[in-house]
């Protein structure tokens, strides 16, 4: 492996050391949800890791998502991770962001977050317990320690972000983003 | 202690500068640490504070489509420096302070002020919602607990008669503490403090269950960093202020290590005790109750000096 300069090995270190998160439901039944805020309450006690949850993605270093992404929810799900200043990172929580877990196969389901946003983590379990959670995080840091590499991604769904409409006035007109976008695009089924 | 440092030294690396800094981090890790005591976990790691801020800095900047650009990069930056400036009027580590004027009171409030009003300008100026939210509740609150705090912080200078920081610490340092002889100024400039520094029960301009992170929701990066460390900054002086008015001046490090430590404990447990406040509360609270036993007290205080 390279050697590193001292200024990237500090900003790993401090990388390491203070992941801030934000969380997405994208469609679960919420039972991942309870379990990741049960994570955060004092008894299993995140601040140890420097880990706090972020209400904006302006400030989040690490994409906490649960839930099989439906239709409904993509885009918001790919808006946040935009939105996420680099460097950043995605951990899937639960059966359902692996692969659909028991809305596998349902008509308004995506399943594998893996296809629309790169995925760094994943943490299996329906749900998973707190201390799971724990594990797929420190996980995460720790291969974040060793590589500074950029991940390139590439999804074979192509989604395009509707531009939010800053001035309506001023361009005289309100535009009604399309936020309904057919299902075909998303759904391939194997036939 | 004298503090005849040259003044290159005395504003970048110590008192000032550097120092400062890293004592604002230190501070907002014991905070951090008591509380998780408090509620019976083990809490964050002493360079906790360290690595969010360097953390911050390395990170990409965001500048959101609708801002004015030159604001938005310009303003973490004016905020930081004037709550450092203030640095140099108190005598901070216990240190007499390496500068020092009549009225230099004033000015130290005024650039408390300016990093606040830097807060809400910032929030204005994003187009977000609830940045813009964050910005009102700011400048509000800001309003309502000046006054009191202010007020609170007149009756030792009043007592000592100057307006001069250095000479009230003197002062404190040969009297009776001002905490016993004037109790109610205490608690008010104490919980002042604590609206000065967004700390819970005053913490609605940013309430992250209601409006994501207030002011603060759009910026990433290194702004996020640079009022992060200014919110630090101003933790320490205001800290070093009251124990300088109030707990019987700050004469060398140990006794400033003393008397700061035991205060931020205070200042620790009151605001895991309270719970959030609603913004007209605070107001309400502040004009209702605050301003006017300030103002008995500095009444009192005046009269008892006329009288003897
Ligand atoms: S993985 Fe299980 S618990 Fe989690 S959201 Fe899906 S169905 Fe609910």
């Amino acid at each position: 492996m390279q050697r590193r300069s001292i200024l990237d090995q500090l900003k790993s270190w401090a990388r390491v050391n203070s992941p801030w998160a934000i969380h997405y439901n994208s469609g679960g039944c919420n039972g991942c949800d309870i379990e990741l805020l049960a994570t955060t309450t004092p008894r299993y006690d995140l601040e140890r890791f420097g880990i706090k949850l972020q209400g904006s993605p302006r400030h989040a270093d690490i994409l906490l998502a649960t839930g099989p992404a439906t239709l409904q929810s993509i885009e918001p799900l790919r808006r946040i991770y935009t939105q996420m200043p680099d460097p950043k990172y995605v951990v899937a929580i639960g059966s359902c962001a692996l692969s659909g877990g028991v809305f596998h196969g349902c008509y308004n389901v995506l399943g594998d977050l893996s296809r629309i946003l790169p995925v760094d983590a994943y943490i299996p379990g329906c749900p998973p317990r707190p201390e799971a959670i724990i594990y797929g995080i420190v996980a995460l840091l720790n291969s974040v320690r060793n590589s500074d590499q950029k991940i390139t991604f590439t999804s074979d769904i192509e989604l395009d972000i509707a531009e939010p409409v800053l001035f309506p006035r001023e361009r005289g007109e309100i535009t009604q983003p399309n936020r309904q976008p057919h299902a075909d695009r998303y759904l391939r089924r194997e036939s | 202690m004298k503090n005849d440092l040259p003044a290159m030294f005395a504003i970048l690396i110590f008192p000032g500068g550097l120092s400062l800094l890293l004592g604002g981090l230190m501070f907002e890790w014991i905070d951090r640490k008591f509380v998780a005591r408090l509620q019976n976990r083990k809490g964050p790691k002493w360079y906790q504070p360290l690595a969010d801020v360097i953390k911050s800095f390395s990170k990409e900047e965001i500048v959101p489509a609708g801002v004015n650009a030159g604001l938005f990069i310009g303003l973490p930056i004016v905020g930081v420096t004037t709550a450092l400036v203030t640095g140099l009027y108190v005598p901070l580590f216990g240190f007499a302070p390496s500068h020092s004027f009549a009225g230099d009171l004033i000015v130290v409030l005024y650039f408390l002020s300016v990093l606040t009003l830097t807060l809400g300008v910032a929030g204005a100026n994003t187009m977000d919602h609830f940045s813009l939210i964050g910005a009102t509740r700011t400048l509000t609150q800001l309003f309502s607990y000046e006054a009191p705090f202010m007020l609170a912080l007149l009756g030792p200078a009043i007592v000592a008669q100057s307006w001069q920081i250095n000479e009230i610490n003197v002062y404190a340092q040969n009297h009776t503490w001002f905490l016993f002889s004037q109790p109610i100024g205490f608690i008010i400039a104490l919980i002042g403090l604590m609206g000065k520094l967004e700390l819970p029960p005053f913490d609605a301009p940013e309430a992250e269950t209601e409006i994501v992170s207030g002011a603060l929701t759009e910026y990433s990066g290194r702004g996020l960093g640079l009022f992060h460390l200014g919110q630090d900054v101003e933790f320490i002086i205001g800290i070093t202020l009251i124990t300088t008015f109030y707990l019987g001046g700050l004469a060398n490090p140990l006794e400033f290590i003393l008397k700061s430590l035991g205060l931020l404990l205070v200042l620790t447990a009151l605001q895991t005790l309270a719970a959030r406040l609603r913004i007209d509360q605070t107001v309400g609270l502040w004009w209702r109750i605050g301003a006017l036993l300030a103002l008995i007290q500095l009444i009192i205080s005046i009269a008892i000096r006329k009288l003897i």
